[in-house]
């Protein structure tokens, strides 16, 4: 019989759009909750360590927990990017046996840190011999806490999430407070760091629990990294670029220098947290709207799609998956936007209640207007995210790390009335344009998941 | 500008078969190539996508050269190109047009269209673009409007993809195009004839969109889901259809632009002028076999009981269980008759089983006989009486073989079977019967035919002379091939001229 064999069935029965589906990406605990538990960290060592504990003690306390957040956040990152795509990959196929094996490979692979941040605690710094094992002991503490939570944020247990991070945090203070008062430094960061440790183990078991498999395959995770590289590069940006405006004013000549060698700014740096603080509540409503009203049209859609829906049914919902995102977003700008106004009005007040100096007042608005642009971003980035625009997620973020460089370098050169603006300006353009990519892109979705963001359409 | 010369003679164009599937067609045309000596070849090859692939069969040496044309798969084109936008809107009432029963007249349009891209445009711009995506999506709503949109972009792209590459693929410039089926084959000829205006020939050996209605109709999972929102209360087309209307628009874009349309036997005729193909362009040439070779063995002159044989695979389409009945029936007025099954038994092994199961139950251990595969030439000699139960045949190239080396066929009423054994209707000097045909699936009325033959020496004598003699005239391979000789030689000196158009048959949409 003449004719080829040409896999009739093969053809019209695919229904295999989906990278996207198999990244239903709970993206936004992933990029905000770090940024959350950093903030409050440090944020809280700022107002409450500074009335009850020793002051240059304080000090080194609080200089390597700023240097363990922030560098194990960089580091750590990519790995976590990784891991969160390959876990919801495996999530989709239904196949997650190898979870554990995964979280124990990813705790080993942090690891390899050891020799870093033991030559840096342990030789080129000039701490307590003390000090210097808490500070390694706490950097791994602190590593392992940003990893393990990609997989509570799989299981969508954002409550107890939650619940965990608040007793945790405040077990860690009360701890450290408690520690610290009789043994200095290496007390507070023993402390610090049983508290979080305590935090860890509740959510490895939580993991374990969940997923009560064999440690197989522990690094097979690791190959995502080529299948997602985009997305692993853009985690490194994103955390450097959170924090390449301190590390630009930590060169400064007038900075602090502990320990010899651990540079800091505090007054910027302190200044920036309690700004970030003040958008707690844009997360919170963020993630309420985006988990719920967001993500049940975000389903819809793509249910829709392979489950053979017709084309007015899929244009219904992609037009409600453009009215929930404006809805989201409105509600975001318009509750955060009232307090960021508040706070910025009554900016005089509030830093001399919390005994702040009130030179830093032009540096903590722009601060507080800044992070207001950079968590709507981190909102249009997840939205990206969520929709598995990975080139235009990268872009972002490298946009906010090179104009968050760039703009900062410039501010330091013009002079101290100047700090902060960088930080500001880059949050604004890059909200600027990650807000045009989405919705340009959110607007012609299905051009966007059946040709162009289609993996099962090569091209 | 000097013309450009031909790669070849002839191109022929085959889809999914030849050289690189073993079968029927595939050694139709290898024969037909081979037995061409002073013809040129230039092969273009029909395949689903660009896959490893091996050659079964060795390229004669009048096969100038062969190109490939993956039906999934064309070129990306360009990254940027402006006018798709435009082009994209101007192609869709056609498209649609090919999706609806088109024919030639849309092939054409389609050609016209394309004309001052064809050189760069591609994947990117005909199915990838945004532009094209706004084409589909408006297609799918003149279409389908409730069904499943996902099914419908899946087959848009098949379907489309596999126009597009055959209509934007290398096209070797040859004197005549002949064309081994219709569908993409057939399509890619019309193409030819078109933009050459050099001869097509047709040979179909099935009836291509026949296969395709089967092969459509028993794919249950276009209608899987969905369905209760499809069609029933609006009246409008399925999946289904589109399918099968588009290769239909390929069947009579291929029919209308053929300047010869031949099948193997008549009865396949009344299928082509169904799909609209035109009487007066169609002829028989039938496949033919090696006359000296059968005529060549010796009737077994032994003493040995009557037998007969059925040849071929053991397979349900064959219809063996038939045969067995007939060879139950057949015992009882003559004991001693001997039943062979020659062929091989491997392909439907559960098949297999059920026939010998029933041989056993009705106890006819002496008489049945599965003899697996044997060599035509060894058997031939002492079979008396060669039987055919199939359900379904084309052209049965056994029943000529048996009756070159003189043994009568009872054959059921398929195919060209009827041609074979009592000649065609345009036989002159009428040569007689050569066995009897039989309605199907009916082993009383075979064993009958074959009863005859056995104990009527007279009636045996005259049946294998005749359909000797009929093997002689009409299908011995070597007048086949000479016939098809006879074609290129002809048509190759035709001057160049493109087919005409006929008025489009299907409806204009209203707007």
């Amino acid at each position: 019989m003449a004719g080829i064999g040409f896999e009739l069935r093969k053809l019209a029965r695919r229904d295999d759009l989906m990278g996207v589906v198999a990244s239903l990406t709970h993206a936004s605990i992933v990029s905000t909750g770090p940024w959350i538990m950093t903030v409050l960290a440090l944020g809280a060592i700022d107002i409450i360590g500074l009335r009850w504990l020793d002051q240059e003690e304080m000090k080194v306390f609080r200089i390597i927990v700023i240097y363990n957040f922030c560098f194990s956040l960089v580091a750590a990152g990519p790995l976590m990017m990784i891991a969160t795509r390959y876990l919801a990959d495996r999530i989709y196929e239904k196949k997650v046996t190898e979870t554990p094996g995964m979280l124990v490979g990813g705790f080993i692979v942090l690891l390899i840190q050891i020799p870093i941040a033991g030559w840096f605690y342990g030789v080129f710094a000039a701490l307590d011999p003390a000090v210097r094992i808490a500070a390694i002991a706490n950097y791994f503490v602190i590593s392992f806490i940003w990893y393990v939570g990609i997989f509570l944020s799989a299981l969508r247990d954002f409550r107890s999430i939650t619940i965990g991070f608040a007793v945790g945090m405040s077990s860690a203070f009360a701890v450290a407070v408690l520690l610290g008062e009789r043994w200095g430094a290496a007390g507070m960061l023993t402390g610090f760091s049983l508290g979080l440790a305590l935090l860890l183990s509740i959510q490895v078991a939580r993991v374990l629990v969940e997923f009560p498999y064999g440690f197989v395959r522990p690094f097979a995770f690791l190959r995502a990294a080529r299948k997602y590289w985009e997305l692993t590069l853009g985690a490194l940006f994103y955390n450097l670029a959170v924090w390449v405006d301190k590390w630009i004013m930590w060169s400064l000549p007038d900075r602090d220098e502990i320990a010899a060698v651990m540079v800091s700014y505090p007054l910027y740096d302190a200044t920036m947290f309690m700004a970030y603080m003040t958008v707690i509540p844009a997360i919170a409503v963020f993630v309420l709207s985006v988990e719920t009203d967001f993500f049940e049209r975000y389903q819809n859609f793509y249910k829709d799609v392979s489950g053979h829906a017709p084309w007015r049914k899929l244009g219904e919902d992609h037009q409600e998956i453009l009215a929930s995102l404006s809805r989201g977003l409105r509600n975001v700008v318009v509750f955060q936007g009232c307090i960021t106004a508040f706070v910025v009005l009554s900016a005089p007040t509030l830093l001399s209640m919390i005994g702040v100096n009130l030179i830093g007042l032009g540096m903590f608005r722009l601060g507080v207007i800044g992070s207001f642009f950079h968590v709507l971003m981190a909102f249009v980035s997840v939205i990206l995210a969520y929709f598995d625009l990975r080139r235009k997620l990268l872009f972002v973020y490298f946009l906010l790390f090179v104009t968050n460089t760039v703009f900062s370098l410039i501010s330091v050169q013009m002079g101290f009335a100047y700090y902060g603006y960088g930080f500001f300006l880059s949050a604004l353009v890059t909200l600027v344009v990650a807000y045009a990519l989405a919705a340009w892109s959110v607007g012609r979705l299905p051009y966007l998941t059946f040709i162009a963001n289609n993996p099962s359409v090569k091209g | 500008m000097a013309a450009p010369k031909p790669v070849a003679e002839v191109c022929m164009i085959l889809e999914g078969t030849y050289p690189y599937v073993a079968g029927g067609v595939s050694t139709w045309t290898h024969d037909l190539i081979r037995g061409s000596k002073d013809t040129t070849f230039h092969i273009v090859s029909l395949l689903a996508k660009d896959e490893p692939r091996t050659m079964r069969y060795e390229m004669p040496k009048n096969v100038t050269g062969i190109s490939h044309i993956f039906i999934q798969d064309f070129r990306k084109g360009p990254r940027l190109m402006f006018g798709v936008e435009r082009l994209m809107r101007e192609v869709e009432p056609v498209l649609m047009g090919i999706h609806r029963r088109g024919g030639l007249a849309e092939v054409k349009a389609m050609l016209d269209m394309l004309a001052p891209y064809k050189n760069k445009i591609g994947r990117r711009q005909l199915l990838d673009s945004p532009a094209a995506w706004q084409q589909l999506v408006r297609m799918y709503q003149k279409t389908l409007r409730g069904g499943s949109f996902i099914h419908y972009f899946w087959t848009w792209r098949a379907l489309i993809g596999g126009l597009y590459s055959v209509l934007l693929s290398e096209l070797p410039l040859c004197k005549v195009y002949h064309a081994v089926s219709t569908g993409y084959a057939g399509l890619f000829g019309a193409r030819a004839a078109l933009q050459t205006g050099r001869p097509l020939l047709l040979t179909e050996h099935g009836i291509y969109t026949n296969e395709r209605r089967v092969e459509i109709a028993m794919a249950d999972w276009l209608f899987e889901v969905g369905s209760s929102s499809l069609s029933v209360e609006t009246g409008e087309k399925g999946l289904k259809d589109l399918w099968v209307d588009s290769f239909l628009t390929y069947s009579r874009a291929c029919y209308e632009a053929a300047a010869g349309i031949i099948t193997l036997f008549e009865g396949n005729q009344r299928l082509q002028i169904a799909d609209g193909a035109d009487r007066s362009k169609m002829w028989v040439i039938p496949n033919g076999v090696d006359v000296e070779r059968f005529t060549k063995i010796k009737r077994d002159p032994g003493v040995r009981p009557p037998t007969v044989a059925l040849i071929g695979r053991v397979v349900p389409i064959k219809d063996v269980k038939t045969f067995i009945r007939a060879a139950d029936i057949l015992r009882r007025s003559v004991p001693d008759v001997k039943c062979l099954m020659i062929g091989p038994y491997e392909e439907d092994k559960a098949y297999y089983e059920e026939c010998k199961q029933m041989v056993e139950g009705l106890g006819l251990g002496g008489t049945f006989e599965f003899t697996g595969r044997k060599k035509l030439d060894d058997v031939l000699g002492s079979i008396d009486v060669n039987v055919l139960t199939s359900i379904s045949e084309g052209q049965p190239l056994v029943v000529l073989e048996a009756g070159a080396a003189g043994v009568p066929t009872v054959a059921t009423n398929v195919g060209s079977c009827s041609e074979l054994i009592y000649g065609r209707e345009d036989e002159s000097p009428r040569l007689g019967p050569g066995g009897e045909v039989t309605a199907l699936s009916n082993p009383r009325a075979t064993a009958a035919a074959i009863r005859r033959l056995i104990t009527d020496q007279d009636w045996h004598d005259k049946c294998a002379h005749a359909i000797r003699e009929r093997c002689k005239v009409y299908y011995d391979q070597r007048s086949v091939e000479q016939a098809y000789g006879d074609l290129y030689t002809q048509l190759s000196e035709v001057p160049d001229q493109a087919p005409e158009i006929p008025e489009p048959v299907i409806e204009k949409e209203a707007g």
